[in-house]
């Protein structure tokens, strides 16, 4: 009989019940089998000794935190590190990523070039609203090829205005009126230059298309390989604490997400790259839409938490993102190639009251 | 701004399911420990767990299944952290006894140095993989990661294998060129 697969022999491993009978009887008498699976075996020793983790909980401890934030959060306020972490992971999140390189794509309509090309530049911000499964189950760039970041995010925190500006080389807007109940000085934070380079890789989204049981559609001649670069930031931002832990509002500025390519038939690959397994359909579906803009840059929304709705500040198309449970709400725009955002724990209309008076 | 509430169980919005507490104790150590396979740092595994805890909070998740739905978001949301590049080389070597780990079956030694690697090797691997290899490594079943990643039983095997040999192969890569 043929031998069994390496997932068959893997799974002999941990649940030998679960693999077929005429399997296991050959595999015990197969040298090769029994070869392949000592090597099989090593690995899972050896996966299982690099994921060991011997952490010691404080249950207490952590219920104590968690009451805390839920506290906080019912009202109206959430922890510091919660709220900037989802603000910080939504936008770096592999998931913006692939919409980068999809807006990318799907925005170059030049042709193709010998050099890199700058083929995006945000000029403005449109949401694109996801459930969280689709979220979930969309897949990152390396599924589809190599993600290098060259130059990965850093956050620091700096004494004053005057620092944030020089080491970003943004000037922060000054707020005419903080809203009701923030008070005080703000911190300052700078993050630097952000930048990547992703080269699709056949084999690689070939692999992925295997491991999901789907076939591989036919790439389009000169995809493979090819090679595009994002870059974003540096950024600069200012956050009034909101008491014990929340910071009540953030008003931050980031230099805006532009990519390039060193040249590749960008209808064909943004068409290609839209159908390939793992995508959920009604996800390739929204992204569609964006076809033939290379300005717009999409914003995936979790449906599950956040509403978007669009708004106007100061002549600027801007998107307003808010909490389902009301207690958070921000607004973003552009300008001149660069990213304003306010958020807070605050209503739409407070967000867009400071963003529309920032000076 | 309207004044705090002072106390949880007199919230402004009933939007913490009463359950939360029971199962908090139950699962919080388990959370932790899956986040922690995938960070290698209990700090870091820590913030995940509450952020997946505040998640669930706030969620209609059937308590049957609280604890597979926590599992699962535990390893995306670590994996998160760990692709989003926010990570220390030194919090990664506070990690849970550094080098101290007891050799078992394999016969290397991981070292903190082929620690970082690891969470490198595991932040390149395809999201499917990646959490396949953390759910098998906290436990699940296959028929239990087959559900949360939508995969058939007979395929688990596959990923997971799939997952191991990559994760060897950098870990070796790297050990050779160094």
């Amino acid at each position: 009989m043929r031998h069994p697969t390496e997932g068959t022999l893997r799974r002999l491993l941990d649940e030998p019940a679960g693999v077929a009978d005429p399997d296991r009887e050959h595999v015990a008498g197969c040298p090769v089998c029994l070869s392949g699976l000592a090597a099989v075996q090593r690995d899972a020793a050896l996966t299982r000794t690099a994921l060991d983790a011997d952490v010691a909980v404080d249950v207490d401890a952590g219920w104590a935190r968690l009451s805390r934030a839920v506290t906080t959060d019912v009202a109206g306020r959430q922890p510091v590190a919660t709220r900037s972490r989802d603000w910080r992971s939504m936008l770096r999140s592999p998931v913006v990523a692939v919409v980068a390189a999809l807006a990318l794509l799907t925005g170059a309509t030049a042709a193709a070039a010998n050099d890199w090309l700058p083929i995006f530049r945000t000029e403005k911000i449109a949401p694109v609203t996801l459930s969280q499964a689709d979220l979930v189950a969309m897949p990152d760039l390396s599924a589809y090829g190599d993600l290098d970041m060259a130059q990965e995010a850093e956050f620091r925190r700096v004494p004053d205005a005057a620092a944030a500006q020089k080491a970003s080389g943004l000037a922060l807007p000054q707020v005419r009126d903080l809203p009701r109940g923030v008070t005080g000085e703000p911190a300052y934070q700078v993050v630097g230059k952000v930048g990547a380079t992703f080269t699709f890789s056949v084999e690689k989204a070939a692999k992925t298309a295997a491991a999901v049981g789907e076939p591989l559609p036919p790439p389009p001649p000169g995809l493979d390989g090819s090679q595009f670069r994002l870059t974003a930031g540096p950024g600069a931002a200012a956050v009034w604490s909101g008491g014990s832990q929340a910071p009540a509002l953030v008003v931050a500025r980031v230099v805006a997400p532009t990519a390039y390519s060193t040249g590749i038939a960008f209808p064909t690959a943004v068409g290609y790259l839209l159908t390939l397994p793992g995508l959920p359909d009604n996800v390739a579906a929204h992204l569609r839409g964006f076809t033939g803009d290379a300005t717009t840059l999409p914003l995936p929304v979790n449906s599950t938490y956040l509403t978007a709705s669009t708004a106007d500040v100061g002549g600027r198309p801007a998107t307003v993102l808010t909490s389902r449970d009301g207690v958070l709400a921000g607004v973003v725009w552009v300008r001149d190639g660069v990213v304003t955002a306010v958020a807070g724990s605050l209503s739409a209309d407070e967000v867009l009251s400071v963003a529309r008076g920032l000076r | 701004m309207v004044v705090a509430p002072r106390a949880v169980s007199t919230p402004r919005r009933a939007t913490v399911r009463a359950d939360l507490e029971q199962v908090f104790r139950a699962a919080y150590p388990r959370v932790v420990a899956v986040a922690a396979r995938v960070l290698g740092s209990g700090d870091e595994a820590e913030d995940v767990a509450q952020e997946v805890f505040l998640t669930f909070g706030r969620s209609s998740v059937p308590a049957g299944e609280a604890n597979g739905w926590l599992t699962v978001a535990a390893a995306h949301t670590a994996l998160n952290h760990l692709r989003s590049g926010r990570r220390r080389a030194s919090r990664e070597e506070a990690a849970g006894g550094g080098d101290a780990v007891c050799a078992d079956v394999a016969d290397t030694v991981v070292t903190r140095d082929e620690r970082r690697r690891v969470r490198a090797a595991l932040a390149r691997l395809p999201r499917k993989q990646a959490v396949a290899l953390v759910l098998r490594h906290s436990g699940l079943s296959y028929a239990e990661v087959a559900a949360a990643l939508d995969l058939s039983p007979g395929s688990v095997g596959t990923t997971v294998r799939r997952a191991e040999s990559a994760l060897r192969k950098e870990l070796n890569r790297h050990a050779s060129s160094d």
